[in-house]
């Protein structure tokens, strides 16, 4: 089977006055047919630039500078290079008018990450719901809200009629993003994007939110893209997860391979770092140093300053994911030369670089930015313990 | 709570502001130096001629009991007589009111028209040649005083080319019979406007700079909001975006700054009918301010005070009329 989506080596940058920004610097992935993808990473990997390009919404001063982005043979992103190796977008991409009447609502939906913020303060909930059902599925005024309010009901809010008439202020927050979900899920879509939809919201809306997609998904049978930081999210509701960090792709693999089989030390380390009930403040093991900034990447592996099992040789080279897939397993890409087999490189014999100390002098920007780092994880920590 | 009740109940608050008008009115009228009595007699007059005219104003009386009088009077609709018409201050009002707001609301109109499709065109063309342009026009508008643009204009359109009228306006509404020049209805309207164009545009621009700078940068920051990305996310079209999605959320600045500039165009008002000699509520308060007409002085400062009062409640409704979350109980 054929993926719907297919995103090869994407690149967008942020040209800005203090420099180039590489938000997105070279990202593959697929999504199938019916499937949650998860896109996972700390604030700033460029995890919701890289859900933006998929659409062509990214504004100045960032645009898309380079790779392929597929969607059932449509070609929303692509480039050329001629002999003097400029690149130059493609003539097959399809134009902003294709995008805004073939792709953008009718194909592919997004959600973004505040509720709050989302919907037009002046317009009624069901207006905009309505609108938007309107340009997407070319059906009248009655019949696109008939479907809002079906919608509406569909995704848990009580006495939909009643309140297709009222403003977004008149909704609560998980309302809010219900609506939103609504509005993604109205439109038919192949293809929903999630941009960390439930990250503003409490955790007890967050479940019953997570509960209902999962159920919705089923029902519909649309593809998800659901960006976000926790892995406690990706666990329960993704098939398949990418893992970012810095603008590259960490590690991919299914779910069960991701969590039980982990084969990148910065997935481990995200793994270790989430608070359990069971661990006092001192067991904490939030991930040494700060990640870099995407304006000045280190050299060879991204994630090298950070690493507990970095050594000389990942100075050096940074890898792209390759399979390193075991037996009886579905592929999983990582891409960490320690899987020296597959890299093709002598790990084993390059010497070790410590980390442990100096993580985050060498590379990130000041010493106080560690330091910001250690005082926050101590301020979560206390709070955790608080609570037992 | 509904619109009526609110209107109702702003109305209610205006009450107390209006009396304290009243009140300052009444002090600085009274502070200011010089004797009325004798500016009406003249040179050198009789003692018991100026005895006659102090008790037939009521000007004998103590001050506090001659406020209270003119308070009494004020609540009932009496503002007085003119010392030098020898009118009732209402009657010398109502004539004048006319051209005065003519020339406001066109102003108005002027500022508001011109302002919001460029302030719009700049930010969809933001520093583009279309935004520097307007940038420029802002500019030499703001800095701009409008009585120089009014003498510039009857310079350049009245003296030099002839084409337009420099003095007077005459009333949309007015008697085709009592105007010069006019049978129909339609020679009425054609000389109403003739006559309005160049103070309206000396009035309005001020505003009209202003404005479209507001514009601008209101329509800036709606764009980049999340509602503003989830429209164009859903594949709505960038005009619709710009009317429908973004506009009207951008007006909400526009309101708030129209209300607070009636007191800009109140004083404009004064200026630019003089420079037009047009027989407005503006040159009606110079001119018994020279001739310390006192009861035409607070009779028109008054009435300018309820002009602005009645501006800012108007202000207030629209805003709520826009913005849902602004709603009618909050005032109370």
């Amino acid at each position: 089977m054929d993926p719907i989506l297919e995103v090869r080596d994407l690149q967008t940058h942020f040209f800005t006055a203090d420099g180039v920004v590489r938000a997105v610097d070279g990202v593959s992935f697929d999504v199938y047919e019916e499937e949650i993808v998860g896109i996972v990473g700390e604030s700033g990997a460029g995890k919701s630039v890289a859900a933006k390009s998929i659409m062509r919404l990214v504004e100045d001063p960032g645009s898309i500078v380079g790779g392929e982005v597929r969607f059932k043979g449509e070609t929303i992103v692509s480039f050329e290079e001629d002999e003097n190796g400029e690149r130059t977008e493609s003539e097959e991409m399809l134009s902003n008018r294709e995008m805004r009447e073939r792709i953008r609502g009718r194909e592919i939906a997004i959600i973004f990450q505040d509720p709050m913020e989302s919907l037009n303060p002046v317009f009624t909930v069901g207006g905009q719901l309505r609108e938007f059902i309107e340009i997407n599925r070319d059906v009248g005024e009655s019949r696109a809200r008939e479907t809002a309010v079906d919608m509406l009901r569909e995704v848990g809010i009580p006495e939909p009629s009643e309140r297709f008439g009222d403003y977004p202020h008149e909704f609560s927050g998980g309302m809010r993003q219900r609506v939103l979900i609504a509005m993604a899920l109205a439109c038919e879509p192949s293809l929903v994007i999630a941009d960390e939809p439930t990250t503003a919201l409490d955790v007890t809306v967050e479940g019953q939110i997570l509960e209902q997609v999962a159920d919705l998904q089923e029902k519909y049978g649309t593809s998800f893209i659901w960006v976000t930081h926790d892995m406690g999210v990706v666990a329960e509701i993704c098939d398949r997860v990418n893992v970012m960090y810095l603008g590259q792709m960490a590690e991919r693999a299914d779910v069960d391979s991701l969590f039980h089989d982990t084969k990148h030390p910065y997935t481990d380390a995200l793994l270790d770092s989430l608070p359990r009930p069971d661990q006092t403040v001192e067991e904490l093991k939030p991930i040494v140093g700060v990640m870099p900034e995407a304006i000045n990447p280190p050299p060879g592996c991204r994630f090298h300053t950070r690493c507990p099992d970095a050594r000389e040789v990942c100075r050096r080279t940074n890898p792209e994911p390759r399979d390193v897939s075991g037996p009886d397993e579905r592929t999983h890409r990582a891409a960490c030369l320690k899987h020296e087999e597959v890299f093709k490189v002598d790990y084993s014999a390059s010497a070790p670089i410590e980390n442990e100390t100096s993580a985050g002098f060498d590379v990130g920007r000041t010493s106080t930015d560690t330091g910001a780092v250690d005082a926050d994880g101590g301020v979560h920590g206390s709070r955790g313990g608080a609570d037992e | 709570m509904g619109i009526y009740r609110y209107t109702f109940n702003r109305l209610l608050q205006a009450i107390p502001v209006m009396l304290g008008v009243v009140t300052i009115t009444f002090v600085m009228a009274n502070a200011i130096p010089g004797d009325p009595v004798q500016i009406m007699l003249g040179p050198s007059p009789s003692q018991t001629e100026i005895e006659a005219i102090r008790s037939r104003y009521g000007l004998n009386k103590p001050l506090w009991v001659r406020y209270i009088n003119y308070v009494a009077g004020v609540l009932t609709g009496d503002f007085g007589r003119s010392i030098f018409y020898g009118e009732p201050v209402t009657t010398k009002i109502a004539q004048r009111m006319g051209p005065t707001m003519l020339l406001m609301t066109s102003s108005y109109a002027f500022a508001i028209l011109t302002a919001i499709p460029l302030g719009v065109i700049s930010a969809k063309r933001r520093n583009k040649p279309t935004d520097h342009a307007s940038r420029f026009v802002s500019l030499i508008g703001v800095s701009t005083p409008s009585f120089w643009i009014g003498l510039m204009f009857i310079l350049v359109f009245s003296f030099h080319f002839q084409v337009l009228p420099s003095t007077n306006l005459i009333m949309p509404w007015a008697d085709p019979v009592e105007v010069r020049n006019a049978a129909t209805r339609v020679d009425v309207l054609v000389l109403s406007a003739r006559h309005l164009v160049m103070p309206m545009i000396s009035l309005g621009t001020l505003q009209m700079a202003a404005l479209t700078r507001i514009e601008r940068s209101s329509m800036l920051e709606v764009l980049s909001e999340d509602y503003v990305q989830l429209a164009r996310a859903y594949g709505v079209k960038e005009s619709a975006i710009l009317r429908k999605h973004a506009f009207r959320n951008a007006q909400l600045p526009i309101i708030t700054i129209l209300g607070l500039q009636l007191t800009g165009l109140i004083g404009g008002a004064v200026l630019i009918e003089t420079v037009f000699q047009i027989n407005g509520m503006g040159k009606l308060i110079v001119n018994s301010i020279f001739r310390q007409d006192y009861p035409l002085i607070m009779g028109t400062t008054i009435m300018f005070g309820a002009v602005f009062v009645i501006g800012v409640i108007l202000t207030d409704l629209s805003y709520a009329y826009i913005d849902p979350r602004v709603t009618y109980d909050e005032v109370d």
